[in-house]
């Protein structure tokens, strides 16, 4: 985003913050497809993404005045979205999923770098969306805050309410899984565990 | 050589490496092929994933276009209890309160009024019968829908659902007159020789027809008297009312005291504390009445229904007899033709001249008996009531996933839903009172109106149920079956609940305000679904 548009940008916040409509609505338009893909990502069903980035902006609008002009205003929706969307997994997954601790006790493969740059030559970039569904919620929120959100560890740590170091472990754990899942190997975890 | 793990070159890669070990993996893989290869296969995997991630491969959503901007902010709120105290203190002052003052001018001003209405306990009883009737008739409703919109795959089964009932029952219900003649004043005469050639609507205290109209006449007042002739309905709220002239069609009279002594040609239905046809009286077709007391001299051609504290029977019953009440007394001037069944506490008393068809059918029902067979009756009702809400709240989110997946989030706002709700209730009872009474835009529309409105209310448990199931079992989405095992333990807990006296009651207000209010919110929000395209 260039100065101008940067510019445009906060007086927008600052148009809407005072409570103007069609800033917020302008606010609205930019943003909603970048936290509906977010939100399609990290939930397990369109629907869930749906709903999710709708509640996700009455959030956004509601706090909006707490917003800090200094921070990203990206960022910061995507830090609202992230919380509201673990949020939601965590309070399902306590009654739905298999994954707990022990997955983090099992020992990881050293991977085969040949093997891993075959992997990633024969899969698409849709193959690898589908085999993320697969993936247990912790796992799959953490890569959707990583490589789709680009949150640094200690944002990402906040919203999964993990310690810092920790994760790096998160992370490689999920693309170990998903490497399995890619290989066919992973089909009979991921049907244990169900979609979280 | 002692080499670096996935970990190490996964966290030297995302830059979380501390600098001096950093520095050492870099060291160290510009001298080891293997931990290079591992790090390049890492980078091409962050790659991949980046790259998948980010993919615009979908459109968003059509709703998500056009809701936020003009979403629910929180001075909504506001607005929306400011519109209900608003339109509540108008619907008194403008609507309520006068019809209270004609209703007194009518005669049926306090105690009364209590007294009509309960019709010695008769009347509430018959209001069991009534509300299982709504619930068969909502529930064919949305069977109906959901076949015809599933067949049709229409794009907009909201608006449709809406409005294609209104215009069958609109089409079923014979067509009313444009326009009647209006009259109001402290007495209001038809006189003998005068022709009305319309519908008459006729207020005030005391309304006199020796004269004739030529369609229907539609009345409210204190005293009634018809001596003249009406061709068409007669439909009377009256405090007393007496034909003693001619109505060639039906007559439906709510009244305290009401008196049949000229000749009906149709059906007679009558609400009220006392009925009485005289000797003279002639009823061309059957009788239905809930009544306290009931005293027929006169001929009824047909059936004769009812419920009714104390019968007199004395002239002709041409049809059967089934009357449910506390006594019954059959006298020897009386004829029925048909089969008689009488339900009541005590057996009836038949003088020896009457001319029977077959004996008098008797169930005498004990008051104990029948209070625990009524307290029976009552869980039985509401096991019936929770199927069939269930199986209407199963067929909603299999036919409809996406309204009942809409409406279901309106519920979880709670005070929003409620307060459309309730604002929906006080804009339909004055709709209603307008379309009925004062016929602004006709009966017809007035009861299209009112039976729309029964499928949304009774669509309103299932939402609330489906909301208080997925409180206690937490939120799913993924599995039908879960979803419905959601809305049958919410619904199972409101149908228990209603079994409670008065607390019962109270909830299932607050349900079925806060239900209909949120599919309402539901269909306005499909309403605005459309498929565009992803904006630039």
């Amino acid at each position: 985003m260039n100065p101008a548009e940067q510019a445009g940008l906060r007086e927008r916040i600052a148009q809407a913050q005072s409570g103007n409509a069609d800033a917020w609505g302008e606010l609205y338009r930019l943003h909603a497809p970048a936290i509906f893909r977010f939100c399609r990502r990290a939930m397990p069903t369109r629907e869930d993404a749906e709903d999710a980035t709708m509640d996700i902006f009455i959030k956004v609008r509601q706090k909006l005045s707490q917003y800090d002009v200094n921070r990203p205003f990206s960022a910061w929706l995507y830090t609202v979205a992230a919380n509201h969307c673990w949020d939601l997994l965590r309070r399902r997954k306590v009654r739905q999923d298999l994954e707990t601790g022990e997955v983090e006790n099992m020992p990881l493969e050293h991977p085969d770098p040949g093997q891993l740059e075959q992997l990633i030559e024969k899969h698409t970039s849709q193959q690898v969306r589908r085999a993320l569904d697969h993936l247990p919620a912790r796992s799959r929120m953490a890569l959707v805050l990583r490589y789709y959100s680009e949150m640094s560890y200690d944002e990402i740590a906040g919203t999964l309410g993990v310690r810092r170091t920790f994760v790096g472990v998160v992370l490689l754990r999920a693309r170990h899984q998903l490497r399995e899942i890619l290989e066919g190997r992973g089909a009979a975890n991921a049907a244990a565990g169900g979609p979280a | 050589m002692i080499h670096f793990d996935e970990m190490a070159c996964l966290l030297y890669l995302e830059g979380q490496l501390e600098d001096s070990r950093a520095r050492e993996l870099a060291a160290h893989v510009a001298e080891c092929a293997p931990c290079r290869y591992l790090l390049h296969a890492l980078e091409r995997e962050s790659k991949l994933l980046s790259g998948a991630l980010t993919e615009e491969d979908e459109a968003i959503p059509a709703r998500l276009l056009g809701v936020q901007t003009q979403g629910w902010p929180s001075w909504v709120w506001s607005l929306a209890f400011a519109a209900f105290a608003a339109a509540s203190y108008w619907v008194w002052n403008d609507g309520i309160g006068p019809w209270l003052d004609q209703l007194n001018n009518a005669g049926f001003g306090g105690t009364n009024l209590m007294s009509m209405m309960l019709f010695s306990g008769a009347f509430w009883e018959g209001w069991g019968d009534l509300v299982d009737i709504l619930q068969i008739v909502a529930l064919l409703a949305v069977v109906i829908l959901a076949l015809g919109l599933v067949r049709r795959r229409l794009r907009r089964p909201a608006a449709v659902a809406l409005v294609l009932p209104a215009l069958l029952i609109a089409l079923a219900l014979p067509p009313q007159a444009g326009a009647a003649e209006v009259r109001r004043g402290r007495a209001v005469l038809v006189p003998a020789g005068e022709t009305i050639h319309n519908d008459l609507i006729a207020t005030g205290p005391s309304v006199r027809i020796d004269g004739t109209v030529e369609g229907d006449l539609i009345v409210f007042t204190r005293e009634l008297t018809v001596t003249g002739h009406v061709t068409g309905d007669v439909i009377a709220f009256a405090g007393q009312a007496l034909i003693d002239g001619t109505v060639d069609g039906n007559a439906r009279v709510f009244s305290q005291h009401a008196t049949l002594q000229g000749s009906i040609g149709k059906n007679v239905t009558a609400f009220a504390n006392s009925i009485t046809v005289t000797p003279m009286g002639n009823v061309g077709g059957g009788m239905l009445a809930f009544a306290g007391e009931a005293d027929l001299e006169g001929k009824i051609r047909r059936d004769l229904m009812g419920r009714i504290g104390r019968s007199d029977l004395d002239g002709l019953i041409g049809g059967q007899v089934w009357i449910r009440g506390l006594t019954l007394d059959v006298a020897s001037t009386a004829e029925i033709d048909g089969p008689a069944t009488f339900q009541g506490n005590q057996q009836p008393s038949v003088a020896a001249g009457a001319k029977l068809a077959s004996p008098i059918r008797t169930e005498i029902t004990q008051e104990v008996g029948r209070s625990r067979r009524s307290e029976t009756r009552k869980v039985i009702h509401e096991i019936i009531g929770y199927g069939a809400a269930l199986l209407a709240g199963i067929l909603l989110l299999t036919v409809f996933p996406g309204f009942y997946r809409s409406t279901l989030r309106e519920t979880g706002a709670i005070g929003l839903p409620l307060g459309v709700g309730a604002l929906a209730f006080i804009s339909g009872i004055f709709v209603f009172v307008l379309g009925v009474l004062l016929l602004f835009i006709g009966v017809t529309a007035g009861v299209a109106g009112a039976l729309l409105y029964a499928p949304i209310l009774y669509l309103a448990q299932v939402f609330v149920g489906a909301w208080l199931g997925n409180k206690i079992l937490g939120v799913t989405s993924t599995q039908t079956g879960a979803v419905i095992g959601r809305m049958a333990l919410g619904l199972l807990i409101l149908h228990v609940a209603r079994l409670i006296p008065v607390l019962g009651g109270l909830t299932w207000l607050v349900v079925l305000l806060w239900g209909t209010g949120a599919v309402l919110m539901g269909f306005y929000r499909m309403s605005r679904v459309e498929n565009v395209p992803l904006p630039a």
